[in-house]
């Protein structure tokens, strides 16, 4: 892990631009948010996810966090089929805040078109560039 | 097409209003216009950086730029709306460098604020006299501080105690001029006001009541103010005499305004015009117990107005109930607050009106660090409805203001909150809690 200014980084995962990591694990794509993106959002109250079995789209958006200030939609970094969705999140949304790359994870789907898909994603290095330039634009 | 929303000012209105509006229509196309070249930021607490509370006026800027980013907000600032169309639904754009540009909109926010009241005093135009609205204000005069011993306030409302006490901390002597017979009238009666103002003189600040500032004497530069025949001394004039609402816009394109000068909504804070909404002090709406147009000029009613805009201009529904002018405020070491209305406003609208009063401390007597608190309650003599409240009190201001804040909006009797089941411990309040006792006191008037 390494922290661009006061944010955390995390090596081994894949990155969006919509502010949400991606993990592959087997063949499948565990996804959540990032440090920045819940430090962005301050306290998350409430969280919208999918449901079992449905189909999400890449650059689609498949769900919604809310603060009290603010608002993100989760624009899908894969597109596939949803296998598990966190529970845990939706009954208490602050776990976003609290550990966003672990037990604040949203989905986790079978990709359909992984390969070709990662390849728009961010590498642990280009994401912690990425947020060099997000801390420069303030 | 996504819709496109237009929102005019981008500080507490026009900044909730946004936010209201991105959650609740996620593909809008938002564009937040601010006249100030600076992102929103907390107008009430000016003052608190002149007193050296907060350390910078970068503190009071709510969001960073992300925060526009991620919602989507495009962010237009040191840009002025100087037309707007209602029948062609466009509105003309003046930026920082002078470009004009027409947009379209679905629909339009008007958040355009306040400016202060400048009133017809000779040599207020003088170097050295001040308002106390933005920023800018507060830099200029947080520079004129560093070499000032004395300062005159014109106005006792809440800005102008305020930036008096920030002068005190900053061991700048402080003289306040009210004109009419107590201070800050828009929330107290007088005999509450004479409260605040015992506790103020007794901080050292000195208070001049029931007479006009007549001239501010000086040749270029301010030197002092003339009251009463009496020469005050004063490096720095603050001209706090209240904030009138910014409608030129709104008038300009033939929507109609108030009887207050504020623009006029309905409860959805819709305009006369179409698509098009008010929030925030340059909105007309109604007060709660009176039912007439009311202009709150309070950050708190600006919130909620931008919030019920946000979310109509969005295409969803949302309704304003109105305002009972809830408001508090710390001075120095205690605090004051007021809801509802006064009985010098009750008598101006009709009201037949009961008080019950009480004076009485915020923890156990017996306990360390007990403080006085004193209570005033108004009931309305034929529904024995509450109507109003007023309290000062060294500590615990807030919560009793919001308890009676929302009594009133319950349109509870003064019989129900006389058996309101309050809580006790002796650190934290007495045994008997003192807004229980003033409903007492106003049964025994009954």
């Amino acid at each position: 892990m390494v922290k661009v200014d006061d944010y955390e980084v995390l090596e081994g995962l894949y990155y969006s631009k919509d502010y949400l990591w991606i993990k592959v694990e087997d063949g499948k794509a565990r996804i959540g948010i990032t440090d920045y993106a819940q430090k962005q959002l301050r306290e998350v109250v409430f969280a919208e996810l999918p449901s079992v079995d449905d189909e999400i789209v890449k650059g689609e958006p498949f769900g919604t966090l809310e603060s009290v200030k603010a608002v993100s939609d989760l624009v899908a970094p894969l597109s596939g089929k949803v296998e598990e969705v966190n529970e845990e999140v939706m009954d208490s949304p602050e776990i976003l805040n609290e550990d966003p790359y672990g037990n604040g994870w949203l989905i986790l789907i079978s990709p359909t078109n992984l390969d070709e898909e990662l390849n728009d994603l961010m590498d642990f290095e280009a994401a912690v560039e990425w947020h060099k330039e997000l801390i420069k634009e303030g | 097409m996504p819709r496109k929303i237009v929102i005019v000012g981008a500080n507490a209105a026009g900044a909730e209003a946004a936010v209201a509006a991105r959650k609740t229509d996620r593909e809008a196309e938002i564009i937040l216009v601010n006249k100030e070249d600076t992102r929103t930021y907390s107008r009430c607490g000016l003052p608190f950086v002149l007193g050296g509370q907060i350390p910078s006026f970068e503190n009071l800027i709510v969001y960073p730029p992300s925060f526009y980013r991620m919602m989507k907000f495009d962010l237009r600032l040191g840009t002025t709306a100087v037309d707007l169309n209602t029948e062609a639904k466009t509105v003309e754009l003046v930026d920082k460098e002078g470009k004009t540009e027409t947009i379209e909109y679905d629909s339009l926010i008007l958040a355009t604020g306040s400016h202060p009241f400048k009133p017809p005093i000779d040599g207020i135009d003088k170097e050295g006299v001040f308002s106390l609205h933005t920023i800018k204000d507060g830099e200029a005069i947080l520079k004129a501080m560093k070499k000032a011993k004395s300062a005159v306030i014109i106005g006792s409302g809440l800005i102008g105690l305020e930036t008096a006490i920030a002068f005190l901390d900053q061991g700048i002597k402080a003289t306040v001029i009210e004109m009419l017979p107590s201070i800050l009238p828009r929330l107290l009666d007088r005999d509450m006001a004479r409260e605040v103002q015992l506790r103020l003189e007794r901080k050292g600040l000195r208070i001049i009541v029931g007479k006009a500032a007549e001239a501010i004497v000086g040749n270029e530069r301010a030197t002092g103010v003339l009251v009463g025949g009496e020469e005050i001394e004063a490096d720095i004039v603050v001209v706090a005499a209240g904030v009138r609402p910014n409608t030129e816009l709104a008038q300009k394109a033939g929507i109609e305004i108030g009887e207050t000068r504020g623009i006029k909504t309905n409860i959805r804070m819709e305009t006369s015009a179409k698509d098009v909404y008010a929030a925030g002090d340059c909105a007309e709406t109604t007060h709660i117990i009176t039912r007439r147009p009311a202009l709150p000029l309070l950050g708190t009613a600006a919130v909620r107005e931008g919030k019920v805009a946000g979310v109509n201009a969005a295409g969803g529904y949302a309704v304003f109930p109105g305002s009972l002018f809830s408001t508090v405020s710390q001075l120095s070491d205690f605090e004051i607050g007021a809801t509802g209305i006064t009985e010098f406003w009750a008598s101006r609208f009709g009201l037949d009106v009961i008080v019950g009063k009480i004076s009485g401390h915020t923890r156990a007597t017996y306990y360390p660090g007990a403080k006085t608190i004193k209570v005033k309650l108004l009931v309305e003599r034929e529904t024995k409805r509450i109507v109003g409240g007023q309290i000062v009190g060294g500590e615990d201001v807030t919560q009793r203001i919001n308890a009676l804040s929302l009594a009133i909006q319950m349109n509870m009797t003064v019989y129900e909150l006389a058996k309101a089941d309050t809580c006790y411990a002796p650190s934290v309040c007495e045994t008997w809690e003192p807004i229980v006792l003033a409903a007492e006191m106003a049964i025994k008037r009954l």
